[in-house]
């Protein structure tokens, strides 16, 4: 019985498969990131880098740690929903550093109030809407309600 | 016949080779994990995201249609300015009543969002007596089971977190923008400046800290309502928005399965 001689070129072909092969699984091991399979099929050290960002709008819990005078009273009026930051704009800043003047929160003007109340027909019927023409134009919102307390009158 | 490179000496130098190459790629390893301990990023190092599985739900009802919101998402994730670029934004639908002895139900369906609503909502062109009914639906990021983005990107950029969030790996992303067309809910961007997917991170980096993200602290009528479904507190708001109100959630035929609930929902919605 004579053996089958394998050509030399098949051997070529092998060998170059294998080669490739494994080069293959050495360029994917020198560029896949080490946290690449942490969490998932993606970068793990990509959450952290999202997660490293600055908080701008410092949430209403840190102001009512040194504003806790506010909270008696913004708790018990309709008012009580909403944020510090959200008439008072982004306090971050401000809590970081809080004896900084530059630093603090602006105090709102009419635009603020008006934001929510102005009259428009595809607010629900719930809000309290008013007509900005016709509510005592000329004067301030303030001069008449109170933001912390809107049911009591100043 | 001398020859300088013999079969021993090419198969220990490819093997040298072979093995420098493997010990750059633990040095690099290593230095990852050594960079973990020693250097000081400003992410908050306790953080599990497999502990938490983050949701949002949103009340069509509660809106106001105030814009802060938007105003807020803008100012705290440093949305490039310009009508076009929104991680959340605010449509206005108005349902006209229908034209008499047509037959319909309900008349034409006008549907705007100037400047994504971010300045507020201007009075309507169309007069109050001719609307049959008029709401705002925020909009954002629908964190779907199935995403079409995740599915499309060709490098693998964006992808789901384990907690909950749908997020774009900046660094991988070539800026092809198939995931952009691909969104159903229209929730992407390209950045002009980075030039890669921008799109709701459900402010990840508030989120890991404890904070809301800046949409749902800023709202005033608690229209957004934000909760940790892996963790429920007290008096869970999740909870309790499932429980009061009949949700639905935007376009299920689509089969993306989307996270984000939405209460009140009228049928009109896209």
């Amino acid at each position: 019985m004579s053996r089958v001689k394998m050509p030399p070129q098949i051997y070529r072909i092998v060998l170059l498969t294998v080669a490739i092969i494994i080069s293959y699984l050495i360029a994917r091991r020198l560029l896949t990131p080490p946290s690449f399979h942490q969490y998932g099929f993606f970068r793990g050290e990509a959450l952290a880098e999202h997660a490293s960002h600055t908080p701008v709008f410092a949430g209403r819990k840190a102001c009512l740690e040194c504003h806790d005078e506010i909270q008696a009273r913004l708790f018990k009026g309709e008012h009580k929903t909403i944020g510090c930051e959200t008439c008072h704009g982004p306090a971050s800043a401000h809590v970081t550093d809080p004896d900084s003047e530059a630093k603090k929160p602006d105090k709102r003007n009419t635009t603020a109030c008006v934001r929510c109340h102005e009259a428009n027909p595809t607010r629900p019927v719930t809000q309290k809407q008013i007509n900005l023409k016709n509510h005592y134009s000329g004067q301030k919102c303030v001069e008449c309600h109170v933001p912390h307390q809107p049911n009591e009158v100043p | 016949m001398k020859n300088s490179v013999t079969r021993r000496s090419m198969l220990a130098s490819l093997g040298g080779a072979v093995a420098s190459l493997m010990s750059l790629a633990a040095a690099r390893t290593a230095k990852a994990a050594v960079q973990k301990v020693f250097v000081t990023t400003s992410a908050p190092k306790d953080y599990d995201p497999h502990a938490h599985k983050w949701l949002m739900c949103l009340d069509v009802d509660k809106c106001i249609g105030c814009g802060l919101c938007v105003d807020a998402c803008k100012t705290e994730n440093h949305v490039p300015q310009g009508p076009t670029f929104f991680r959340t934004w605010i449509e206005r639908y108005i349902i006209k009543k229908p034209k008499p002895g047509s037959g319909e139900a309900r008349g034409e369906v006008v549907v705007d969002s100037p400047n994504g609503g971010r300045d507020g909502f201007p009075p309507t062109l169309v007069p109050r007596e001719e609307i049959l009914k008029s709401f705002f639906v925020p909009k954002l990021c629908n964190l779907c089971e199935h995403s079409p983005c995740v599915q499309v990107c060709p490098v693998g950029a964006t992808f789901d977190s384990p907690d909950g969030a749908v997020l774009v790996d900046p660094k991988y992303c070539i800026g092809c923008g198939f995931c952009i067309q691909a969104c159903p809910y229209g929730c992407r961007f390209l950045n002009p400046e980075t030039k890669t997917a921008e799109k709701c991170t459900l402010c990840y980096h508030r989120i890991t800290r404890g904070l809301k993200p800046a949409c749902v602290e800023i709202c005033p009528t608690e229209a957004r309502i934000f909760g940790d479904l892996k963790n429920p507190v007290e008096h869970d708001p999740i909870q309790a928005f499932i429980q009061k109100n009949k949700v639905n959630s935007l376009k299920p035929h689509l089969g993306t399965n989307p996270r984000v609930m939405y209460a009140n929902l009228d049928k009109e919605v896209r």
